[in-house]
């Protein structure tokens, strides 16, 4: 009896957004499953592939929940303290999301505390020097002391160039200042360029806050980023924290493409079991002190697939490296139970990811934002209509492409990309 | 908040508000203001706050580049002058209309955000 109720109740949570419905010109979407928690997502399309100039929008995201004409910004973190809420945000290269999570009931005050940000944010100068500055900067050199991250970031600039290439992380040197990113504000926060996303939270509860907290908005932006186009290129760059890395990635424009997804599966050496190796085929040939990480990330027009091959010392990612990208070219002979195994893996990831708060936003919002069915049915049927033929001629289409390939640490002895065999 | 001083209690708002009152009193606001003697130095009046203070100093971290040039200029220039024992040729005089308050703005608002960080730490809450 526990069971079937249990699983009755399974079936009743809904993880789509069922309906988004537009609210004085803002998409509204809102899934309640019953939680003792609400959070409210604000997704703005302003990620740094929009900035008017570098470091803008890494700086625009540390403006969230300073002083408004509403209210200070002590006054902000003190107010939602006393509810019990928490207040984030955080920046992808497309989009900019500002988050309230907050206990249910609560939600008139934190929609007016996001809202009044995009409204009348007052983006004032000593804020930028005494409070946003500093974050930025320190976000920035966490970013650059980190290999992985670097070798990522660096990936991108030589991927993309423009648009996605632009950097995420906002320093010194960019001499942002309060004109451009009030600029950039007016022109991001836009009708047309706002999703709300609600969890836990009724969807005319949600839809009546945004009307009242967001109608004064202008309808529609200026903002623009330059349709992506694929490059790919070398470089290497001297860094003495963390292990060695070498990236080795492959572009493609377009959207979404489940063939990567299985290929990124397929490869990655990440073990379903603990204490096991898993079922790789990289993993047989890299040595105990390597490691070898597949980075799938998909954009709005274009993704970015690599190798993220990581280690003590050069010899061993000399070694994970040649092994890796053996496995790469490879893969486009996978065919029955493997590719079975890839495709169930991705779907995996993709469903389990949107399982958690944040997973469901990351997934689903863009996806509400632009406009399109905000599902992930067809997501997950479109890696089941993965074929052996077409992963092929996926994989032989990605390696025809110039590489991107990123070496960060010791460049006198770390290998060129023709050393591994690309 | 000191109670006096130029960042003390003030009834300038008050005679500022009345336009009989002001009439009267401008007369003596511009003969003192000459008396003092600041302006034949080529500062301004809100040169003469007093800085040795937390609300003060952190206000002054908020000028922007160009004022916080041009006031450590005023201060060089003064005190030059003042070892000379002398004033600047008149032309070089603040005008009235250069002697404006660029640093009490500042100062107010750092004040305000004190006053509500100690209203915030005190506050009482009550469950509705």
């Amino acid at each position: 009896m526990f069971r079937t109720s249990a699983a009755r109740r399974a079936s009743r949570l809904a993880r789509n957004f069922a309906t988004v419905v537009d609210t004085a010109g803002v998409k509204v979407a809102a899934v309640d499953n019953g939680e003792a928690t609400s959070a409210v997502t604000f997704l703005v399309k302003a990620g740094s592939r929009y900035q008017n100039k570098p470091g803008v929008a890494h700086a625009l995201k540390n403006f969230a929940f300073k002083s408004t004409s509403k209210r200070s910004a002590l006054g902000t973190i003190r107010e939602s303290e006393l509810y019990g809420g928490v207040l984030s945000s955080s920046l992808s290269r497309e989009h900019l999301a500002l988050t309230a999570e907050f206990l249910r009931g609560d939600e008139p005050f934190f929609v007016d505390v996001l809202s009044s940000f995009l409204t009348n944010a007052k983006f004032t100068r000593h804020e930028l020097q005494e409070y946003v500055a500093p974050v930025c900067e320190s976000e920035a050199t966490a970013a650059a002391e980190n290999p992985a991250s670097r070798a990522v970031e660096l990936a991108h600039i030589l991927a993309f160039r423009q648009g996605l290439g632009a950097p995420l992380f906002s320093t010194a040197d960019n001499h942002v200042t309060v004109d451009y990113i009030k600029d950039f504000a007016s022109s991001a926060f836009t009708k047309d360029n706002v999703a709300v996303l609600g969890t836990g939270v009724s969807q005319e509860t949600l839809s009546k806050l945004v009307e009242q907290s967001l109608g004064s908005l202008a309808s529609s932006g200026s903002l623009s980023s330059p349709a992506s186009t694929y490059f790919g290129g070398e470089t290497r760059v001297d860094s003495h924290h963390g292990p060695q890395t070498v990236f080795i990635g492959f572009g493609k424009t377009g959207a979404f493409s489940p063939e990567l997804a299985v290929l990124s599966s397929h490869l990655s050496p990440q073990p379903s079991l603990k204490w096991s190796k898993g079922l790789s085929p990289i993993v047989a040939e890299i040595p105990e002190t390597a490691s070898v990480q597949t980075v799938l990330l998909p954009y709005s027009d274009a993704s970015l697939f690599g190798l993220l091959v990581q280690g003590q010392t050069t010899e061993d990612v000399k070694a994970a490296g040649k092994a890796a990208v053996a496995a790469l070219k490879e893969a486009g002979n996978v065919k029955g139970e493997e590719l079975k195994r890839a495709i169930a893996k991705a779907k995996f990831a993709i469903a389990s990811s949107a399982e958690g708060r944040n997973g469901l936003i990351a997934t689903l919002g863009p996806k509400v934002l632009s406009g399109a069915a905000s599902t992930l049915e067809d997501t997950l049927s479109s890696l089941d209509k993965v074929q052996a033929s077409a992963l092929s001629q996926a994989t032989a289409s990605l390696l025809k492409t110039k590489p991107t390939y990123v070496a960060v640490g010791d460049i006198s002895a770390l290998p060129y990309a023709d050393e591994l065999g690309l | 908040m000191t109670l006096f001083g130029p960042l003390g209690l003030s009834l300038a708002p008050y005679i500022r508000s009345s336009r009989t009152l002001r009439r009267w009193i401008k007369p003596f606001a511009d003969w003192y203001v000459g008396l003092a003697g600041y302006r034949k130095v080529g500062l301004r009046y809100d040169d003469l706050l007093v800085e040795e203070r937390d609300d003060v100093q952190r206000a002054l971290t908020r000028l922007t580049p160009r004022e916080a040039y041009d006031r450590a200029y005023r201060f060089k220039r003064a005190s030059q002058l003042s070892i000379l024992h002398t004033n600047l040729p008149k032309d070089q005089w603040t005008k009235p209309e250069e002697d404006v308050r660029y640093l009490k703005p500042h100062i107010e608002d750092v004040e305000k955000e004190e006053n509500e960080r100690k209203v915030w730490d005190s506050v009482h809450v009550e469950r509705k």
